[in-house]
């Protein structure tokens, strides 16, 4: 009897309430993706390349876990309270017909364990279907989707879903249950809770308001100047007079409400001076919750723009220069390309030579580069970029021009011209910064030289290219050069070698491998002659595969295979792959937790908005009856609701719009750096598509909780007003 | 005395449930309420008394019969005449009050001219030598937490009355006061009464409190059974309170013993 008492209670909540339902879901599905994050097919193919890396991201996930827990408690049991509350006069019964507290709290916790094995069958498969979408999305987005889709059932990762999931669930039930079954049955029976409502009183918060504006401007102003990198004062500062200045300034927002109205009601009628005082009580009694829910919803806009920002920041990686660098002796890669099966697969493999200026002979004069980049606007960065200049020339290095060739030939790019009195410049750090790129455009356009003074005072003096190169110049990133002079290869000969040796055979080497862009240089040193500081010896080998090869078989696995023989061959080198899989990792720790954060941000303070408005408008059903009694219509009364419902939540979003603008503004001020070239446009799409995409969110929320409301409000009759 | 009828009761019946399981409410009431007066219902708990004053507040339909005022059918009031109904022609006392805990008192006053398309600042002229005559000037301001149950229930009243309706209803007015504030409410709707000529009808079971009225319906099994007429030139409230105290005697010993 007692079971099936249970059974029927659970049916009948389960109709009653799917929003109650859909929150359950909602946390079996948060759970479930964040534990199987393991088993996702980027997260898969990335243990391969980066192993410790994702070992260290994945002892992160339990924290993110323990924090999710946090979280979907409190949506869990506002949602069991909503429950609860529409219960109550239900429980108020069972306690007079002689049923006892035990008994009761014995019958409520069955419900919930029930409920919750009901949730979970219906949510892991839910849970599942969106876990293996995200998979395959992600795979596709990023370039994955040849290496093939695996179904990622995980069962530690199910186990972890139920058990946080069952824990969170008695939890809420255990502090409301204990709650309700000690209330007096008096008390449950009055089907309407008391709302105790709170006065009034100016000056305090007036003050609170002002000191909450006060707080958030200082934020506001602390966060977008003062946050250069994550540091710990400016950081302490911008969380402490934020958070305050939202709790004040909700704390507030009820007196201001009541100045705002007594200004205005005068000249109003209808139900315009209820609807305000139905906002203010709200707000007065519910301002600590007003106030995490919008600081809820401004972590959720944060985190969805981090993960954005960094999602952008890293799938813009560079162009393909090349597939691998191989750092090894001629004879050893000689070896290794010529092998039948490996020359199938590659396209071509040319040497690249780095040199510096040789110690003694010759010295830089750089008062032609300094000269050009002094024209352009004063800034810091532009000074540091002189300050360098002006050291001693050891920072600079070199590059034949043939070999630069080659990098652009291969990639499929116009090669440099240059004649014996010309050089290119190039900097690796162009690529990352935009505007380091910017001075050096505008001042190698206004007309830089750079001049090589020999011991015997004569001097050469190259005028450069107005262009800025900055490819990368091997498979990762292994190397950033910062000041780079391209030079025709007989003066890179020069200045790299010692004067007192013979210089036309060192130039003939180069040049003879400059114009071998198809097959193997024509390799005349021998192995005992390697020497890193030399610098007519190549610095490394750069390979590059086959398009067809890559186009049939997939740019990944193509480069695993090769990957493979170069292991088997044991020699030392450098991958694209190596930097594919670091953007990877960046784009999925990064993007994808903080996103998923994010997300879970969004529905968790949307949803304890809603319930905690439905809750409200339970306890105020007996006022609506009233006004009707007074002559109030109900679509008048549909129409103040439907005002209140707006405003409320104005209230938590207007806030915390203006506290994410200025966040993710000092965000993107300070430790998220996006790409060079990344358009102001891209960037103002996202925000919108973001933004979009968030009141569409908060609409849908809306137009639930107007919908329910409405249906409430129809429901009413005059009649029933209990006497 | 004025004998304008502006409520007539004809012939109403209310039954709740159907076939053999229904239960009569009332049956065949019919009476009249002359302008000016100030009638009470009296019956036992059951008798049909509230049933009756819902179904002249709109609160509930009758099975059968008609309820005119001023010789208006209500029961064919839909929406905006039955708001209009509601919020203008009637007014309403209830025990609980029923006041708006988050509206001060002048604000709940107002309600009901506001919905009716009045504004607050016009609304507020009329609302000042009411509140005088009820004695909670001092309140105005203040929310209903902040009140004794006697302010609140003239507060609840001088909403009843704001909006200077033919008819006020009173449901039990007095059952959740203590008999001093009991005492002021009742001499303050009687002054009403008599000064003003607003009619009232109050349901009670309070025999004290029926004493204040000019005539009184008992009723009982969902019929009126028996009437009494304060005679006004000559009858004390006292004498008056002990002929209602003799027909509730009476009412315990059945029908046969009455006249």
């Amino acid at each position: 009897m007692f079971f099936k008492q249970i059974l029927s209670n659970i049916k009948k909540n389960r109709k009653d309430n799917g929003l109650f339902f859909a929150t359950l879901l909602i946390a079996i599905v948060a759970f479930y993706t964040l534990l199987s994050l393991e088993s996702q097919d980027v997260m898969r193919f990335l243990k391969t390349l980066e192993g410790d890396a994702i070992q260290k991201l994945m002892l992160l996930v339990p924290l993110i876990y323990v924090v999710s827990l946090f979280f979907v408690f409190f949506l869990v049991y506002f949602a069991y309270k909503y429950q609860m509350e529409n219960r109550r006069k239900e429980f108020g019964l069972y306690l007079m017909f002689g049923m006892k507290r035990g008994r009761l709290f014995l019958m409520l916790m069955c419900e919930t364990i029930l409920n919750s094995m009901l949730s979970v069958f219906i949510g892991i498969p839910v849970a599942l279907l969106l876990t293996e979408s995200i998979s395959l999305t992600t795979a596709r987005l990023v370039g994955l989707g040849i290496i093939g889709h695996q179904f990622s059932l995980s069962p530690a990762a199910i186990l972890g879903t139920v058990c946080g999931f069952f824990l969170v669930q008695l939890m809420a039930m255990l502090i409301l249950s204990i709650h309700f079954c000690r209330m007096e049955p008096a008390d449950l029976i009055r089907a309407e809770a008391d709302i105790a409502p709170k006065n009034v009183s100016g000056k305090k918060g007036i003050l609170s308001f002002v000191f909450g504006i006060l707080f958030l401007a200082l934020a506001y102003a602390t966060g977008v100047t003062l946050l250069n990198r994550f540091e710990g004062l400016p950081t302490l500062l911008v969380l402490v007079f934020g958070t305050l200045g939202t709790f004040w300034l909700y704390r507030g927002l009820g007196t201001f409400i009541e100045h705002a109205l007594q200004a205005r009601k005068a000249k109003k009628s209808g139900l315009y001076t209820f609807t305000g005082r139905q906002i203010q009580e709200n707000v007065l009694n519910q301002h600590a919750s007003l106030a995490v829910s919008s600081l809820l919803l401004l972590m959720a806009l944060a985190c969805i723009s981090f993960g954005i920002g960094m999602g952008m920041g890293r799938t813009a990686a560079d162009a393909r220069a090349c597939d691998f660098s191989l750092m090894g002796s001629e004879e050893e890669v000689t070896a290794f390309v010529q092998k039948k099966e490996n020359q199938d697969m590659i396209e071509v493999c040319y040497p690249m030579y780095i040199g510096n200026i040789y110690q003694g002979d010759y010295t830089l004069s750089a008062t032609g580069l300094v000269d050009a980049i002094k024209k352009t606007p004063q800034n810091d960065l532009r000074d540091k970029i002189i300050e360098n200049l002006s050291m001693d020339d050891n920072y600079l290095h070199l590059f034949p021009v043939s070999s630069f060739n080659n990098l652009l030939a291969s990639m499929g790019e116009e090669k440099i011209q240059l004649n014996d009195n010309q050089a290119a410049f190039y900097s690796r750090m162009a690529a990352d910064s935009p505007n380091y790129l910017e001075i050096w455009e505008a001042a190698l356009k206004s007309g830089a030289y750079a001049e090589f003074k020999a011991p015997d005072g004569s001097s050469k003096k190259v005028e450069l290219l107005p262009d800025v190169y900055y490819n990368n110049i091997v498979a990762d990133r292994a190397i950033t050069l910062s000041t780079t002079l391209i030079l025709p290869d007989d003066l890179y000969t020069t200045l790299t070698t010692p004067l007192a040796e013979s210089k036309a055979s060192m130039a003939d080497g180069i040049a003879n491998a400059g114009e071998e862009t198809s097959g193997m240089a024509d390799v005349t040193k021998s192995s005992d002659d390697y020497d890193d500081n030399d610098a007519t010896i190549p610095f490394a080998w750069n390979i590059r595969i086959k398009d067809v090869i890559v186009k049939n078989e997939g740019l990944l696995p193509a480069i695993m295979k090769m990957d493979e023989r170069l292991v088997q061959a044991g020699l030392s080198y450098d991958s694209y792959l190596g930097g594919i899989g670091r953007n990877l990792f960046y784009t999925v720790a990064s993007s994808y937790l903080s996103i998923y954060l994010g997300v879970l941000f969004l529905l968790i303070a949307n949803t304890v908005l809603v319930l905690k408005y439905l809750i409200w408008q339970k306890m105020n059903r007996r006022r609506y009856l009233t006004l009707m009694m007074l002559g109030a219509e109900k679509k008048a009364i549909s129409l103040s609701m439907e005002t209140q419902i707006r405003l409320y939540f104005l209230l938590v979003l207007g806030v915390a719009l203006v506290n994410s603008v200025f966040a993710i503004w000092s965000m993107f001020k300070s430790f998220v750096r996006l790409p060079a070239g990344t358009s102001l446009e891209m960037v103002a799409l996202l925000a919108c598509i973001e933004l979009v995409c968030f009141v569409l969110v908060e609409l849908l929320y809306i137009y639930i909780v107007q919908r329910k409301s409405r249906k409430e409000i129809l429901s009413l009759h005059v009649s029933e007003r209990p006497e | 005395m004025n004998t304008n009828r502006i409520l007539q009761v004809q012939n109403i019946s209310k039954t709740y449930g159907k076939g053999s399981s229904s239960t009569t409410a009332l049956s065949g009431v019919s009476f009249d309420v002359l302008e000016g007066e100030f009638l009470g219902i009296m019956g036992a708990s059951g008798s049909g008394k509230t049933t009756l004053l819902n179904c002249i507040a709109t609160m509930q339909k009758p099975t059968s019969g008609k309820i005119l005022l001023n010789g208006e059918d209500i029961s064919a009031f839909k929406g905006k005449s039955l708001a209009n109904y509601r919020g203008n022609k009637i007014g309403y006392l209830y025990q609980s009050f029923e006041l708006l805990e988050n509206l001060t008192a002048s604000e709940n006053i107002i309600l009901p001219l506001s919905l009716h398309g009045v504004r607050n600042q016009d609304a507020e002229q009329a609302l000042i030598p009411l509140a005088k005559h009820l004695d909670i000037t001092d309140v105005l301001n203040k929310f209903p937490t902040q009140m004794s149950g006697g302010q609140k229930q003239r507060v609840a009243a001088a909403r009843a009355f704001i909006s200077n309706p033919d008819i006020v209803l009173a449901d039990e007015p007095t059952g959740a006061l203590d008999s001093k504030n009991a005492k002021i409410l009742l001499d303050k709707l009687s002054v009403l009464n008599r000064q003003e000529k607003k009619t009232i009808v109050m349901v009670t079971h309070d025999a004290n409190a029926a004493s204040y009225c000019s005539r009184i319906l008992f009723i009982q099994d969902g019929t009126i059974f028996h009437e009494l007429r304060k005679s006004i030139k000559n009858e004390t409230p006292a004498m008056f309170y002990e002929r209602i105290m003799t027909v509730i005697a009476q009412l315990g010993g059945g029908s046969a013993n009455v006249l």
